[in-house]
């Protein structure tokens, strides 16, 4: 018996076969074909198009709109990533601690992760309305005497900058509280026990313990909230008018993005330089992160 | 190779990212919030539901039409009854904020791009202006012998002279007023009387400012500051871009002066139009943050801002409160017109002799017109032809339409309609009839609706006093920068 059959060490090609054709198709053509249209300039009205080298680049640098855009998209991201981590954290500490033995732990992750099977559009057309100058916060907070008269909260910059890092993190904690949850039991017991007998607190545990051992995990939540906050798009283009109003206030690079590619003439080029430049910087961000937390161990490098 | 993996993983979520930047999905959200004085025609009440398009019935020629409302598919399948063998598949894509002209854009040069589209004023001529649509020339004689408003073939046509667009209606503008508050405040409600005071820009302002005195404040001149756009941006001397460059006609200047008076002068309610607000005006339920209720006085809205937007929202959703029979149409201050929806064929489509012939039936065929202008379309007529129409599907007697033998046919018919009813008697017909030949296209041009748009927010904030008028101007102009890169902006 000869039959022609495959090594059994070429069987793992075979099953990452489809994965990989899968990423060169939607996900390395998509990139350099961006990257292409980024220094032409394509529009979707008319059919020829010239190479026009990095002139994108050079209006988008020249663009104080876009720095604007930059600057909210951080902005946005930190202000609702911190307090995100920060709670999820605490969250996650309590519900699997084992002295604190919370009853009905599924119900409550349950619920954490609630807001985030909401659709997007009806959320932002759900505080629109409610935020509106004839909606009902208004009504409430004028007749309960809390506010003097009605305020026009949708024009408001600081109000509407205020929603959308609320509702962001509102739809994103529970997710990252059971992605911690997760890790932290994945934490073997038997060390725990021993930082007791040893006489460390719950501060030191914590510390020395678990902190470096769901460090992966932080690594891997951070960098999917950093490219998930760089795209962020749908709660601000939606909550307004998709241009990003009040005063450019939630304009964020998506929105930007999204705003040349659906002007009158559809400007995909001059779009496309947009998505190079996001993608570079959260690659760059992405890096750094993966740098600053890489694991240490006394200087040598394991070999993997 | 660990150091491989992190950077090959890195790249991984680097690469889904921009696999997500570089095909923005067209959001299709119903309930998306527009920034007031969008020039979009609004959706037709029924016209909420979902964008869907029916299945293809076997052995029939398929015919693919694109819109934003449901209108038209009125007419598709009035069509569908005329040619039994051709099965009209129709696709109904909201633009509240745009969502309709993304996806027909995306479309353009691939398989997916329908056979006719509906294009609305506010984006019809960067289709015009374009390669992407037929020459529809050979209709021209018909527009001749059923005496077609020139605005209905004229913004169809491109400056090489080629026609390829026709609208069905006109849509001459007008203004809308409450006869009970007009008898309160100006001791008659009769429109000529009430024309006569209202008959320019300074007139009105005065009456806003009587209005408000005699109510107390409680009943506003006009619910919000986007009523006045389509008003002063038609009654401009020049269009926004001459030579390639960003031009403010003194119209505009009037325009930002005159919403700015009425707000700090609070004759205008702050409501945003097609919000909440802006709807609750038309049926009395508007109530302010303590529970004061608050009354709108007068609306600018064109011809089929009758049937499509006051009509149906004239009634409260509990049936409590309804203004049916108080309203009054006139002229108003000045002649202005606003929106329109006209149709054209893609070049590339493989049925080029059906597609013409479904926009002529649409546009230019005097039967279809009459029947779309009286009434006949009723839900059971359509049913008839297809029962598995909608049961919102119909369209009410009154729209506008763009030719003058229909019009001048069935003009008097409306002394008894409906509508006419609904305006207390008044055959509104008449007075659009009478408005329609002074409504011209010649300032349109594809870049309008991006240009108008980017003054919403700016104009906001300096309404609300956040920032100063030089200042509004700037913002706009980058804004405007933002879409045009090529545009010359002093």
């Amino acid at each position: 018996m000869n039959r022609p059959h495959l090594k059994k060490e070429y069987y793992g090609y075979l099953f990452v076969a489809p994965f990989i054709i899968g990423f060169l198709l939607f996900g390395l053509y998509p990139v350099v074909h961006t990257l292409g249209l980024s220094f032409t300039d394509t529009t979707l009205m008319k059919a020829e198009s010239n190479f026009i080298g990095l002139k994108n680049f050079q209006r988008l640098f020249a663009d104080k709109t876009f720095s604007t855009a930059i600057t909210n998209t951080w902005e946005l991201w930190l202000m609702n990533f911190i307090p995100q981590i920060g709670i999820s954290m605490l969250l996650a500490l309590w519900f699997t601690n084992t002295r604190l033995k919370i009853k009905g732990g599924g119900i409550w992750r349950m619920l954490f992760y609630m807001p985030n099977l909401m659709m997007p559009a009806s959320i932002a057309a759900l505080f629109f309305s409610l935020f509106s100058f004839y909606g009902p916060v208004n009504q409430f907070l004028v007749r309960a005497d809390l506010q003097a008269q009605a305020i026009d909260y949708i024009r408001s910059p600081a109000m509407m900058r205020g929603l959308v890092v609320f509702i962001q993190w509102w739809m994103w904690y529970g997710q990252t509280t059971i992605l911690l949850m997760a890790a932290i039991t994945s934490v073997s017991p038997a060390l725990y026990e021993a930082a007791l007998i040893d006489g460390a607190g719950t501060g030191q545990i914590f510390r020395y313990v678990t902190l470096p051992l769901i460090k992966p995990v932080m690594v891997f939540i951070l960098v999917t909230s950093l490219v998930g906050g760089m795209q962020m798009f749908d709660i601000p283009m939606l909550l307004t008018d998709g241009r990003g109003s009040p005063a450019n206030s939630i304009l964020t690079n998506n929105i930007m993005m999204y705003m040349r590619f659906r002007s009158s003439q559809g400007h995909i080029g001059a779009a496309s330089s947009i998505g190079v430049m996001v993608f570079i910087m959260t690659t760059v961000v992405a890096l750094l992160i993966f740098y600053l937390l890489r694991e240490k161990h006394d200087g040598k490098e394991i070999k993997a | 190779m660990k150091r491989l993996t992190v950077l090959f993983s890195v790249m991984l979520i680097a690469a889904m990212l921009l696999a997500a930047c570089a095909t923005p999905a067209p959001t299709e959200a119903p309930a998306a919030p527009a920034e007031p004085a969008a020039p979009a025609e609004p959706e037709a009440p029924a016209a909420t539901e979902a964008p869907a398009a029916e299945e293809p019935a076997a052995g029939k020629t398929v015919l693919n039409v694109w819109s934003f409302t449901n209108e038209i598919m009125t007419m598709a399948i009035a069509f569908e009854g005329k040619h039994p063998d051709v099965d009209v598949v129709y696709t109904m894509i909201p633009m509240t904020n745009g969502e309709y002209q993304t996806k027909l854009m995306a479309t353009l040069g691939t398989d997916a791009v329908p056979d006719v589209v509906a294009l609305e004023a506010a984006f019809v001529k960067s289709y015009v202006e374009s390669d992407f649509l037929a020459d529809l020339g050979d209709l021209m004689p018909i527009t001749q012998e059923l005496k077609m408003y020139p605005f209905v073939y004229e913004v169809g046509t491109d400056p090489a002279g080629v026609t390829k667009a026709y609208s069905y209606q006109a849509t001459p503008g007008a203004l809308f007023y409450r006869r009970s508050l007009a008898k309160e405040y100006f001791g008659t409600d009769d429109p000529v009387e009430i024309q006569a005071l209202l008959s320019d820009m300074d007139k009105y302002t005065a009456a806003a400012a009587v209005v408000k005195e005699k109510s107390g404040g409680n009943t506003y001149m006009v619910a919000s500051n986007g009523d006045f756009m389509n008003l002063f941006y038609a009654n401009r001397e020049q269009p926004w871009v001459v030579d390639n460059k960003l031009t403010v006609d003194p119209m505009v200047n009037k325009m930002v002066e005159t919403v700015k008076l009425f707000r700090d002068n609070g004759y205008e309610a702050k409501a945003t139009q097609w919000q909440e607000g802006w709807f609750a005006g038309m049926n009395d339920t508007l109530t302010d943050a303590e529970g004061n209720p608050k009354k709108i006085f007068s609306y600018f809205l064109p011809t089929w801002g009758l049937p499509y937007v006051l009509a149906p929202n004239a009634t409260s959703a509990d049936g409590a409160s309804t203004t049916v029979g108080d309203w009054a149409v006139v002229e108003g201050p000045l002649p202005y017109q606003w929106g329109g929806t006209w149709m054209g064929v893609m070049k590339e489509t493989k049925n080029m002799d059906l597609a013409k012939e479904f926009v002529r039936f649409c546009t230019l065929d005097e039967e279809n017109l009459t029947n779309w202008a009286t009434g006949v379309y009723t839900n059971e007529y359509l049913k008839a032809i297809d029962p598995a129409v909608p049961e919102g599907q119909y369209q009410a007697a009154g729209d506008f339409v763009g030719s003058q033998v229909v019009v001048e046919k069935i003009m008097a018919g409306f002394d008894e309609s409906d509508l006419s009813k609904f305006l207390g008697g008044q055959n509104s017909y008449g007075g659009f009839a009478a408005a329609a030949p002074s409504v011209n296209a010649r300032l349109m041009q594809g870049s309008d609706d991006a240009i108008q748009r980017a003054l919403n927010d700016p104009l906001n904030s300096y309404l609300e006093g956040t920032i100063t008028e030089e200042e509004m101007w700037t913002l706009w102009k980058d804004a405007v920068r933002n879409e045009f890169p090529d545009l010359i902006i002093e």
